[in-house]
């Protein structure tokens, strides 16, 4: 027995030695070693995107003898986090990964990202400045970019028209040219949907009444937003944020326009009125048997806003071959590239988000949707909560929103809890 | 040699040679990964900055004063007394009712064996589907006129609907063992009673319980470690909810070093979980001297 | 207990088990049928029993979207190398644990039920530290000598050592009078009497090696080692919204085949059990 423990220490003992020693090494021979293999961890396994990133890297490889070969690695994406996380943990981590907008602020203050602004101003024909400020400013901190934002899309309204028809409602575009495409009407109109037909109203689509971030699209119409700017402050208390809740909360238990927690309403199979999600998502509507309309989020009692969602890839500081990585990275999303990765994934270049060129890639949706959505919104956008320690923010916020969700609960009561519960963890 | 080589050593050898392949797998795939835990439960382990930093007994002074752990622990035992209960108890049953002389027992002894060989992920999905407030269960519960609950989000019904779905999933296993323990137990035991005039809950009582007790008693270890170690079915139906009703223990230490990034203090929850299921299962072995019958 | 039934009792007790059998039967059922609706229709309510028409065609994207029959193949074997191993490996310390006496024997017994308690969320990261450094990620070793030699095979372990205490010593003690040494007298005579816990081991161990998730997930990167559980959460459409259907037509074929052989050789498990040491 003695003897068995021993071993196992000093078993564990070598263990540790080997992955220190493989770090440090790491470290050190960055850039000049024989050809490398780079690894890029990836949330989609759809075979158009991956036939596309296979190209640009075999492009890459051909007049960079350095590298030899570049896997995309894809990861499902409902623990695509966590997967990552577990496979730095084990020393396995990649050279370039995927980063999610919630998790990109705790990779920044670990150090964990190598700094861009220098590979890629150097890179010619690069253009750095052509990248939006307002797309890029989550993913850097004092002017440094840690990641580079290659999905950039906003949040609309898509709208099954055919339905609205069906209980005698105005369609969104009327609405618009009345000027009353607002909140309180949308809901109305939602309610008189789900009372008429007995579809489902408006679906903010992912959020499930658990993934409480989605709500940024109702409460940005508040001028409401979880914690102050310097992240500092808990703001789920303030007023605004309690009037748009308990908007949210009367239009779900009252007027029954947005489907209870708990009932399924896919919008893109027909089956509600409205749905408030991502532009990338109206590939969905392929073949669909209904009308379909792309707007805005409506106006809220504090004017007119708009939100988007963003994705970003970032360098790995500790990767034996960050310095390539970096190259590949700035060759990856060079102007070229860049418009060819926006037939799927908005681009944050300025001169690539024109009407124009996302209609090439996106021919579901019309230039004018086009313009008014991602031209006209990006200005005035807003986007997801973020801080460190994401993770564990959004789980406490979830489990103390949790009542909000039953039909009798006192919103005001409810976001003082939530508040109590992480001031603690934004104080840090 | 052969002097050396003596009955006593042979017999030695050999069995130190049987035990060698589980033995040394052990070791590696146990007892050092245990090991690197508890070592990992000094540091505090920044995962994303690859730092490892010595904090000494800081996690586990974390571990006496966290606020969720409390009810956390008291989730854990819920879940897992009420699982394992109704597991046996529903496993007993319906071994009782297809030991009878009947035709077509061995169709429902496959039926109700069939969940254990559906893949459980798809199998949670299938639940969460089946569990919504508008989903099939209420849809049947409509047409008696009862209006069902909205299961994964009450308070209570969060955790009975968990209970069900994993018992569900695996009462067939045990079902089969006691099916199988039930046919070993002679009918002339039955006939002598029923002569004495005991009636069928005394039979149960007096007689079936204590011949097949070994296999309870086996059937409440596997159902007990189990039922600790559930974790796929509660992240796909609950993850945790509502508020943290539904957070077991496996499932917290899984949020705190996969998801919040705090692995040191997750793998000072490991020890604890690690701890817990040695505990029961030294108590249920103990145990078995007590009521176990024909057990040395 | 076993005795003819009035007929009234037995109508009875065919009403109770069919109720019973809903719940397990119900989403198996749903699984299957659902798989040959469109996506659309799947969620639809009132639930329908039946398609309303069949539709193949989640069937055949399975196998495009990826290799998916390589896939398949990877997890048969594995599986069935990780089954027949666990059962040498269960059935010889096993046996050791029950039979022979030699020093140290139950601590290392003790040592040996610790892996028993530990769930896999637990040693994953250390194990993957130690595969990494044996540079043997990205390979299928992982999932099939982890499983083989380490905690999952314990409970294998533990049920033949349970068996072997309960056959009677005296077949065992007679061939060693015939001159049969302590290995013949495992291979010849306990091991064929041992043929029943074998089956049972054999099955828990193949479930558990069919179904693993968090393993796989850890452990692989490249779609062509893939295991089923593993790729089933890979159906998912360009924004990683599952594809119900195609995921569901992959569920199905990842449990009919365990469901049939189960089937057919449930008798021989059973039965087998009957005769085995968990009885009592």
């Amino acid at each position: 027995m003695k003897r068995l423990k021993w071993l196992g220490a000093v078993l564990a003992l070598a263990g540790l030695l080997t992955s220190a020693a493989c770090g440090a090494s790491g470290a050190a021979s960055t850039g000049r070693r024989g050809p490398v293999t780079l690894r890029m961890t990836i949330w989609t396994a759809n075979a158009a995107h991956l036939k596309l990133f296979d190209q640009i890297a075999a492009e890459y490889i051909k007049t960079h003898p350095n590298v030899k070969e570049i896997k995309f690695d894809p990861i499902p994406a409902d623990n695509y986090a966590t997967t990552l996380t577990t496979q730095i943990a084990a020393g396995h981590r990649p050279d370039l990964a995927w980063i999610g907008e919630t998790s990109v602020p705790d990779f920044i203050s670990a150090g964990a990202l190598r700094p861009l602004n220098g590979t890629l101003t150097r890179t010619p024909g690069y253009r750095f400045g052509d990248l939006s400020p307002a797309a890029t400013k989550l993913w850097q901190r004092g002017g440094t970019l840690y990641a580079y934002p290659f999905s950039t899309s906003p949040f609309g309204v898509f709208v099954n028209v055919g339905l609205l028809k069906q209980a005698g409602q105005k369609t969104p575009e009327e609405l618009i040219k009345a000027g009353r495409w607002n909140w309180n009407t949308v809901i109305a109109e939602n309610a008189a949907v789900a009372a008429r037909t007995g579809k489902g109203g408006l679906v903010i689509r992912d959020f499930d009444y658990k993934a409480w971030d989605n709500l940024i699209s109702l409460w940005g119409g508040w001028g409401a937003q979880a914690w102050s700017e310097d992240g500092k402050t808990c703001e789920f208390d303030r007023p605004e944020m309690i009037r748009a809740m308990t908007f949210l909360r009367k239009a779900v238990f009252t007027d029954k326009a947005i489907p209870a927690p708990g009932t399924v309403a896919d919008f893109f199979a027909g089956q509600s009125a409205m749905t408030i999600t991502q532009i990338s998502r109206a590939s969905l509507l392929k073949g669909a048997k209904f009308p379909w309309d792309l707007v805005p989020l409506p106006d809220g009692p504090h004017g007119p806003y708009a939100v988007f969602g963003q994705a970003g890839i970032g360098v790995l500081k500790k990767s034996k071959n960050a310095a390539v990585a970096a190259d590949f990275l700035a060759f990856f999303t060079n102007p070229a590239n860049s418009a060819r990765l926006a037939a799927y994934f908005p681009p944050a270049r300025t001169s690539q988000l024109t009407a124009g060129t996302l209609a090439k890639s996106n021919p579901l949706i019309s230039r004018a949707q086009l313009q008014r959505l991602v031209v006209d919104g990006m200005s005035k956008a807003v986007v997801k909560p973020v801080h460190t320690d994401q993770a564990e923010i959004t789980q406490t916020v979830r489990a103390a929103l949790d009542p909000l969700w039953q039909p009798h609960s006192d919103a005001g009561a409810v976001l003082h809890g939530v508040c109590k519960k992480i001031q603690p963890l934004l104080g840090t | 040699m052969a002097g050396f080589w003596n009955m006593r050593r042979r017999n030695n050898l050999v069995g130190y040679l049987f035990v060698a392949p589980q033995l040394i797998g052990s070791v590696a795939f146990v007892l050092l990964p245990l090991l690197l835990i508890g070592w990992y439960s000094l540091h505090d382990y920044n995962v994303l900055a690859e730092t490892v930093r010595f904090t000494g007994g800081q996690n586990y002074s974390k571990l006496v004063h966290d606020p969720n752990l409390p009810s956390v622990l008291a989730a854990t035992a819920l879940f897992s007394i009420g699982v394992t209960v109704l597991n046996l108890a529903l496993a007993l049953f319906l071994a009782l009712l297809l030991n009878q002389r009947l035709a077509g027992t061995t169709v429902f002894r496959t039926l109700f064996f069939s969940p254990v060989v559906v893949s459980l992920v798809a199998w949670a999905i299938v639940w969460q589907f089946l569990l919504q407030s508008d989903g099939g269960i209420n849809g049947m519960l409509h047409a008696t006129g009862v209006s069902g609950p909205n299961w994964l989000r009450g308070n209570g019904t969060a955790m009975l609907a968990l209970i069900v779905v994993q018992v569900i999933k695996n009462v067939g296993l045990n079902m089969v063992l006691f099916l199988a323990a039930l046919q070993g137990v002679p009918h002339q035991l039955y006939e002598a009673a029923e002569i004495d005039g005991a009636g069928r809950w005394t039979r149960l009582r007096r007689i079936t319980v204590p011949l097949i007790s070994p296999t309870i008693l086996l059937a409440s270890i596997i159902t007990v470690v189990g039922s600790l170690q559930a974790f796929a079915q509660i992240a796909v139906l609950t993850q945790g909810g509502p508020g943290t009703s539904t957070t077991v223990l496996v499932y917290y230490l899984y949020q705190q070093a996969f998801q919040f990034q705090h692995f040191g203090y997750g793998a000072t929850l490991s020890l604890l979980l690690f701890g817990i299921v040695a505990l029961l299962t030294a108590v249920q072995w103990r145990m078995r001297r007590k009521w176990v019958f024909n057990e040395t | 207990m076993r005795r003819d039934l009035k007929t009234r009792s037995k109508l009875a007790l065919y009403a109770l088990l069919c109720v019973f059998c809903v719940p397990f039967v119900f989403p198996t059922w749903w699984m299957v049928t659902s798989s040959f609706k469109p996506v659309g229709q799947i969620f639809a309510m009132p639930p329908r029993l039946l398609p309303a028409h069949w539709d193949f065609s989640a069937y055949s994207q399975v196998f495009e979207f990826q290799p998916f029959a390589r896939q398949y193949f990877n997890s048969c074997y594995i599986a069935l190398v990780v089954t027949l191993g666990t059962m040498v490996v269960a059935s010889l310390a096993g046996y050791a644990f029950a039979r022979i006496r030699f020093p140290g024997q139950n601590a290392l017994f003790l040592v040996v039920l610790i892996g028993l308690l530990i769930p896999s969320e637990v040693t994953i990261v250390p194990l993957f530290r130690i595969f990494e450094s044996l540079g043997l990620t990205d390979t299928h070793w992982p999932l099939i000598l982890v499983p083989m030699l380490g905690a999952p095979s314990v409970l294998a372990t533990f049920i033949m050592r349970q068996f072997f205490i309960s056959l009677p010593v005296e077949l065992e003690e007679a061939a060693r009078v015939d001159g049969l040494g302590q290995f013949g007298v495992f291979f010849r005579i306990a091991l064929p009497l041992a043929r029943p816990a074998l089956a049972a081991v054999a099955i828990f161990t193949f479930l558990n090696s069919w179904n693993m998730y968090l393993e796989p997930i850890v452990y692989l990167s490249t779609p062509e080692k893939f295991t089923i559980p593993q790729a089933l959460a890979q159906f998912v459409d360009a924004y990683g919204g599952p594809m119900w259907n195609v995921q569901l037509a992959a569920a199905s074929l990842t449990s009919l085949p365990v469901l049939v052989v189960f089937v057919v050789a449930q008798r021989q498990f059973v039965e087998g059990l009957a005769h085995s040491g968990l009885k009592g």
